[in-house]
């Protein structure tokens, strides 16, 4: 059996960003995990939004946030990795994107303000390149029309256009999707724009209902693989700016995302065993041995560390029963509220969260996890992502840049410890 | 008239007439034209070459190659120069006798390699393919073997007979004297084994007058009996002393030449044609391994004709293990074909139609049984022609029962039965609530559904979605998804389970209800 230098738990941002730059740094990366969680992606790569969360307070400067954030919250695990770190690490991940068809762009050191499929929007650092259209056309408040499809659930573009009730040049629109009737999903919608024709279809459908709207925002359906090559191709067409908007999870942007990565990190020589959960793991002083999936196609990994990016709830990293919360691979200890009744508040949208949502993994300085001791678990186990505690990253909008900033930060404690 | 003319002029008539009603009105017209036929040239260097080399035996065996080679190596100069030799080989070769060498031991060789390959493929046929044969399989062996068996008998009975010695000195040596006719005794019994009831003088000079009146009388038309190096010593084996009945003889060539005729009498029924059929099907195909060349009638009639009954399809299918499931032998190509003949000579109905249309609905027409057929039968065109060919009449299968009605009018039905359950377990994933814990009905599944993505309106083609399918099991609607066709045009790709976030076997719960609605309807169709 081969002896791997770094097996990734997870496959997910964290997981995806742990077995990039262990690759990149020439390490020999195993990495299992789950295909279907970062389908729920919006897309956005958010840094840090929303601090302290109690007070909504947004921050335009993300770097200004993470000041703040560590000074108010020490145990924040975005206070073990420096901003230039993060940074780095931030470029090189959207560098990765960039060379597997997917562009990202934003606006350094600024967060930006990016239109939602429910009209509102969302602070975050990097995003699509094909939803900056969005973002320029409500800046401007510019006379844009928005689209979208009969049968398609999860956008509705008069519900946006209400919502923005102060961007008084947006006018909405509500086409047949040429090829297709009843119900639309977006991933086969994304595959039939790959054809040319259904392009041309489409553009002359909107093109009467142009007017004087200088961009024309649609569902994010504009192909897989060749996204922004779609979106000029429809820019060429109607003659104006073209911007997607991204659709309520499921949507497309997470499959574009996991296919860049299914693309990219086995031709860095990654090992990937998608779909496949880790589901034993033993522990030695100089090895950990890992059996991935189950029944007849489980496989044993040995390797000699390991990155634990296997997230929280959905990712199925932290287990949660009716009394308690466990890790689920090692079993290691969870910070977590004492009593069930503790779990959460009695309003769903209360303003400073649940406690449930800051429940993970403690760890030392190195993100190595803390064992029953208080001690590391392991000298070469580390944890990176959803999974760690003191965060709640959903509600600080800091998701992506949180699992990858903490990605790199256990890729490089890890591999001076190999 | 003989018994050799009135043999072989019953066994021509059983084979003229037999080959005319296999031909006649061959049902290869009832099969639906491929849509697209492919019109490019077969290549007839190619045919020949399989039909020479048997390379396509050769791809489904060693050992079944070298049993075939053996066999025709030896059986078709037995045929023509031997069988045949009054109208071939005397022809041909002036001063033939059929116990002049080499033509005596050159019978003996090819007899022993025909036993040989024979051997061989009585060999594979019980290790390898005991489960798929029939009668017909073992007796075409058995009857082969029986002719050449009692060919080398019938020479050896010959070799020892003395009325055989007697007949051939009253026709070719009748002035023979009493010593000279016992001086030739002697000789032919110590030199050609010949057995005789009275004792034998073995004076030297005796012998040597027995060598010189052999030299001078036989020796022209008998090369020493030796040279037929099996018979002889089969002969040798008789106890010393033993000799042979007159009847003897006579009986052994009624056997070896009554056999002979019953197998070419035999030639143009069941499996007895395909030395003939799968040749000429080979030439047809002219080396081709895929399907769709040509689809014409007289090509299917061949294709349908062809089968050698030789098993590598079955071994081969795709589908084999439901005929373990089911019991339904139509699940392997070489029965579901023999099944289709007779139905296109519409002598086929009842539980074995039934079992020719589940058979052809099992079919995933995945190819693998057309590219491994020695015969080179396009049984993927069959398969698909047939298919339509049954729907057209019909017999659709469990899938076109299914389709003629709507998932609620089914739901309407099955609503009222006790729906079992399946798998050895007794249990089934769509009865237990811990299949669907984790669905949040996500869409995940539905988005990446290739059938999904191929219906133009999927609540039209496709009653329901997957997801849709899960959250009416989870809400106890079993019968209302039965009837879906989206668990009908399921393709079990796996990709929604592969990307489902949550686990839940989506695909294996789609194969769950399919198999359940398959066997609901196939007691439903079925007194």
């Amino acid at each position: 059996m081969k002896t791997y230098d770094v097996m990734v738990i997870g496959s997910g941002f964290a997981g995806m960003a742990a077995s990039l730059f262990a690759a990149k740094r020439g390490l020999s990366v195993v990495q299992a995990g789950g295909t279907g969680g970062i389908d729920f992606s919006t897309g956005f790569i958010d840094l840090l939004a929303v601090h302290p969360v109690a007070e909504q307070r947004v921050w335009e400067d993300p770097f200004a946030a993470l000041v703040a954030l560590r000074r108010d919250l020490p145990l924040h695990p975005y206070a073990h990795v420096a901003d230039d770190e993060i940074a780095a690490a931030l470029e090189e991940f959207t560098g990765f994107l960039e060379e597997n068809g997917l562009c990202y762009t934003g606006r350094p050191g600024r967060n930006t303000l990016a239109l939602t499929s429910a009209g509102t929007v969302k602070p975050t650092y990097l995003l699509p390149c094909s939803a900056w259209g969005g973002v320029e056309a409500l800046e401007a408040k510019a006379p844009t029309l928005l689209v979208d499809f009969h049968g398609l659930k999860g956008i509705s573009a008069r519900q946006i256009a209400e919502v923005r009730a102060d961007w008084p040049g947006l006018r909405t629109a509500r086409v047949r999707f040429p090829g297709m009737g009843g119900e639309l999903y977006p991933e086969h919608m994304a595959w039939s724009m790959a054809d040319q024709a259904r392009r041309i279809e489409l553009a002359e459908a909107v093109r009467p209902l142009l007017g004087d709207a200088r961009f024309v925002g649609f569902p994010a359906i504009f192909g897989m693989t060749d996204t922004m090559a779609v979106v000029r191709h429809m820019e060429e067409l109607l003659g104006r700016r073209v911007f997607e908007i991204p659709t309520l999870p499921p949507s497309i942007a997470g499959p574009r995302l996991r296919a860049a990565f299914d693309r990219g990190l086995p031709a860095l020589g990654v090992r990937t065993y998608t779909q496949k959960l880790v589901s034993a793991a033993e522990v030695s002083g100089e090895m950990f041995h890992f059996t991935a999936g189950s029944g007849s196609t489980a496989v044993r990994i040995a390797a000699r560390g390991a990155v634990l990016a296997s997230g929280r709830f959905f990712g199925k990293g932290l287990k949660a029963d009716r009394h308690a919360v466990r890790e689920a691979v090692f079993d290691l200890p969870v910070r977590q509220p004492e009593k069930r009744e503790d779990w959460h508040r009695a309003e769903f949208f209360d303003p400073r969260g649940h406690e449930i949502n800051q429940s993970g993994l403690e760890t030392d300085a190195a993100l190595r996890p803390l064992g029953a001791d208080g001690r590391p678990f392991h000298p070469r186990l580390h944890a990176a992502g959803a999974i760690l505690a003191h965060q709640d990253w959903m509600r600080m909008k800091c998701g992506a840049g949180l699992a990858i900033a903490t990605a790199c930060k256990a890729v490089r404690e890890l591999s001076q410890n190999l | 008239m003989d018994f050799f003319s009135a043999g072989l002029g019953l066994a021509c008539l059983s084979f003229v007439l037999g080959f005319a009603w296999r031909v006649h009105g061959r049902p290869g017209s009832r099969l639906p034209a491929a849509s697209e036929q492919d019109r490019r040239k077969s290549g007839l260097a190619a045919g020949l070459v399989d039909i020479i080399l048997l390379r396509r035996t050769l791809r489904t065996g060693k050992l079944r190659w070298a049993g075939h080679t053996l066999l025709i190596l030896g059986f078709l100069p037995l045929l023509f120069l031997h069988a045949m030799d009054g109208i071939v080989t005397r022809p041909l070769f002036s001063g033939y006798e059929p116990t002049l060498e080499p033509w005596q031991s050159a019978r003996n060789a090819l007899g022993l390699a025909a036993l040989a390959g024979l051997g061989l493929l009585v060999w594979h046929r019980g290790r390898r393919l005991r489960a798929f044969s029939r009668v017909q399989d073992w007796a075409l062996l058995g009857l082969l073997a029986a002719v050449l068996l009692t060919g080398f008998v019938l020479e050896a009975a010959k070799m020892a007979s003395p009325a055989d010695f007697e007949r051939m000195v009253a026709d070719f040596f009748p002035e023979a004297d009493g010593d000279e006719f016992i001086a030739l005794q002697a000789h032919w019994a110590r030199e050609n084994g010949v057995r005789f009831e009275r004792f034998l003088p073995t004076a030297p000079e005796i012998l040597e007058q027995g060598r010189e009146l052999h030299e001078d009388r036989c020796a022209g038309c008998h090369a020493p009996t030796a040279t037929a190096f099996a018979s002889r010593t089969l002969a040798d084996a008789l106890p010393a002393g033993a000799v042979l009945p007159r009847t003897m003889a006579p009986i052994f060539w009624h056997l070896h030449v009554g056999l002979a005729f019953l197998v070419l009498a035999l030639l143009p029924w069941g499996k007895f044609l395909h030395p003939l059929a799968s040749p000429a099907n080979l030439l047809v195909r002219g080396g081709r391994w895929d399907s769709g060349f040509p689809a014409a009638p007289p090509a299917r009639n061949l294709a349908l004709e062809a089968c050698t009954r030789c098993g590598q399809c079955s071994l081969h299918c795709s589908v084999a293990p439901s005929r373990r499931v089911l019991g339904n032998v139509d699940i392997l190509p070489m029965d579901k074909l023999a099944d289709l003949r007779s139905w296109l000579d519409r002598s086929l109905d009842g539980a074995r139609l039934a079992d020719l249309v589940e058979g052809s609905h099992v079919c995933t027409e995945c190819l693998r049984c057309t590219q491994v057929c020695p015969a080179g039968i396009d049984l993927q065109d069959l398969w698909i022609s047939s298919k339509a060919a049954l729907s057209e009449a019909g017999r659709a299968g469990v899938d076109g029962e299914i389709r003629k009605r709507t998932a609620g009018e089914w739901a309407h039905e099955l609503a009222s039965r006790r729906l079992g359950k399946v798998g050895a377990s007794g249990s089934g994933l769509a009865d237990h609530a811990e299949s669907f814990w984790g669905c949040v009905q996500c869409t995940t599944c539905t988005g990446v559904c290739p059938v999904v993505a191929v219906s133009t309106d999927p609540q039209r083609d496709l009653d329901l979605t997957p997801q849709q399918i899960m959250n009416y099991l989870r809400m106890g609607l079993k019968a209302q998804t039965l009837g879906a066709r989206m668990v009908w045009s399921c393709t079990t790709c796996y990709k929604c389970q592969e990307h489902c976030p949550q686990g839940v076997p989506v695909a294996d719960i789609l194969y769950e209800l399919r198999q359940l609605g398959a066997r609901t309807l196939r007691h439903r169709g079925k007194p």
